[in-house]
């Protein structure tokens, strides 16, 4: 018998927790859904100046990747909510099953069935309410997936890549629209690792502990780095070199290294967290 | 076979079990009896690997229970003394983890669910406390696992329903299977259990058959009570004397009795059954 990965087996747990999926998310899919359908009604009823209010397709494929983002952040939550409880969890350690497919198949439901299904209903809904002649004009899914090609053409047309020395390495220079693609989809794996971790670690209010625990990192990091740059005297000096004609230079320089910076932590951190799950599921004590 | 050997485990600053080695052969009911907060679950979750020993070992058939491999996790099944269900009915839920068993039955399962009386039609959140922990107890023997671990299974239950969980236990359980039942209610597992292991803080006082058990302590019911008895309790009509069977007297064993007298007399009963 193969201890670590059986695929029939794992068809089996996947099987098992795609029957928990919807009775235990499916409300605060609904409850997300339903959002831009108020947002409709209220875009409807606000008072106009004779001119037709108007919702345009970008907007909101902006607000189905933040509603999308949300359902990230409570899906492991609201599917693995007592796998670490001693009591409630007992069933799940016990299943017989290896921790790498109970693993892998909370991955699945959390990183890719999660978004998968909220964006594929929130393109469905957003397509039923632009049919009426209302404020939603244009198909937000016509766009959706166009999303990439748009950055694409907006770096091309920002030589960002040529404002960077040879002194940098080749993978920022590369701003390709993979690398973008990379970048967007590990974003997404990352806030999920973050939420999963949290899960396995808090045994109560998992996701407001963890949401807590990133804003208070977000406050040391910001006091750290403002104390590193008002200390570092080179910085400051390369700051105040910046003037009207070498602005825009500036921040299309400082997004670039940003986004590279932003790949490497996503690796590292998404690498870290999902290892410290699969460690917490293996080793969980009930 | 389940191998106990030295183990040692504590929760914080609380010590558990020191020291202890324990042997569960393979095909018996075992009847796992201590006061309340001796480490009895814990011992059911060391062997099912839920908790893992600090030091020492257990294994259930060579394999670790810590490491909860498929392929013992699938040989073993725990029914805690909370209970906790889902928001389905029983057939649905032995449904959902059935698959995972390779001698699951579901025939079994509804003979079971039929002589225990639990409605087939309802929900576990729609059945009464008694009739959830008996719909679990179905679920778990249709399972047909190679070990079956009960923690408190007759709390809860009215009399007729223990009555009803010693006959499926007794009649459905292959001679194959090993249960250990852990309960410190003696009364409802008496000509059930055999043999018994008796709990200590920190220590195991009696592991023994009842073969074992009558050829060393009699159990003697008179009118009086008798001077070199380890245990004597009044009974109507009488007294009950658990003495040192010397002359190597037949008796039947009170579980109760016996208990009481190992709680009473742990140093001579441990030496006594060595």
């Amino acid at each position: 018998m193969n201890n670590t990965l059986d695929i029939k087996r794992f068809g089996k747990v996947l099987r098992r927790d795609g029957l928990n999926f919807f009775p235990n998310l499916i409300l605060s899919l609904a409850i997300l859904w339903a959002i831009p359908v108020v947002i409709y009604l209220f875009t409807s009823l606000m008072p106009t100046d004779g001119t037709k209010n108007v919702f345009d397709a970008f907007g909101r494929i902006n607000i189905i990747e933040t509603l999308t983002k949300i359902a990230i952040i409570i899906a492991p939550a609201r599917l693995y909510q007592y796998c670490n409880d001693s009591r409630k969890g007992i069933g799940y350690a016990m299943l017989p099953a290896s921790t790498l497919e109970k693993f892998l198949s909370m991955v699945i439901y959390c990183v890719i069935v999660t978004p998968i299904i909220y964006v594929a209903g929130a393109l469905a809904i957003d397509s039923i309410l632009a049919l009426f002649n209302g404020p939603y004009e244009g198909f937000a899914a016509t766009y959706y997936f166009n999303e990439f090609a748009q950055i694409d053409s907006s770096i091309a047309n920002h030589d960002v890549a040529g404002l960077l020395d040879d002194t940098w390495p080749i993978f920022v220079k590369n701003l390709s629209p993979t690398f973008l693609r990379i970048l967007s989809l590990l974003g997404l794996l990352t806030l999920s690792s973050i939420f999963m971790f949290g899960n396995m670690i808090f045994k109560k209010r998992k996701t407001g502990k963890m949401i807590g625990i990133l804003i208070l990192l977000a406050i040391i990091i910001m006091i750290i780095s403002i104390n590193y740059v008002a200390n570092n005297e080179a910085l400051i000096e390369y700051f105040n070199q910046i003037n009207e004609n070498n602005v825009t230079e500036f921040i299309e320089r400082m997004i670039f290294i940003w986004m590279n910076v932003a790949l490497y932590t996503e690796i590292i951190v998404s690498a870290l967290l999902l290892f410290g799950v699969y460690r917490k599921i293996k080793t969980q004590k009930y | 076979m389940i191998k106990i050997n030295n183990l040692d485990f504590a929760y914080k600053n609380t010590q558990v079990f020191k020291n202890i080695s324990l042997e569960f052969p393979k095909g018996n009911i075992y009847g796992l009896l201590g006061e309340n907060g001796v480490g009895k679950t814990t011992l059911l979750k060391l062997i099912c690997g839920l908790q893992k020993p600090q030091h020492g070992s257990v294994t259930v058939d060579g394999l670790i229970p810590s490491e909860r491999q498929p392929q013992f996790l699938q040989n073993v099944y725990f029914l805690p003394e909370e209970v906790i269900t889902e928001d389905t009915t029983p057939e649905k839920f032995v449904q959902k983890i059935g698959v995972f068993y390779p001698r699951y039955d579901f025939a079994l399962f509804n003979q079971l669910m039929k002589e225990l009386e639990v409605d087939l039609s309802k929900k576990f959140n729609e059945l009464s406390h008694g009739q959830k922990k008996k719909a679990l107890l179905a679920c778990a023997m249709s399972l047909q696992t190679d070990y079956l671990f009960l923690d408190e299974p007759t709390n809860g239950l009215d009399i007729p329903s223990k009555a009803l969980f010693r006959k499926v236990i007794s009649q459905y359980c292959s001679d194959d299977t090993t249960v250990i039942i852990s309960t410190h209610q003696v009364k409802d597992v008496e000509n059930l259990i055999d043999p018994i292991v008796i709990l200590d803080r920190d220590d195991v006082l009696l592991n023994a058959s009842f073969a074992e058990i009558i050829d060393k302590v009699y159990f003697e019911y008179g009118p009086e009570r008798l001077q070199n008895a380890y245990y004597t309790e009044m009974l109507p009509g009488g007294y009950i004397n658990v003495m040192p069977n010397t002359e190597h007297l037949e008796s039947n064993v009170n579980i109760e009795a016996l208990f009481n007298a190992v709680m009473k007399n742990k140093e001579t009963i441990k030496n006594l059954m060595k």
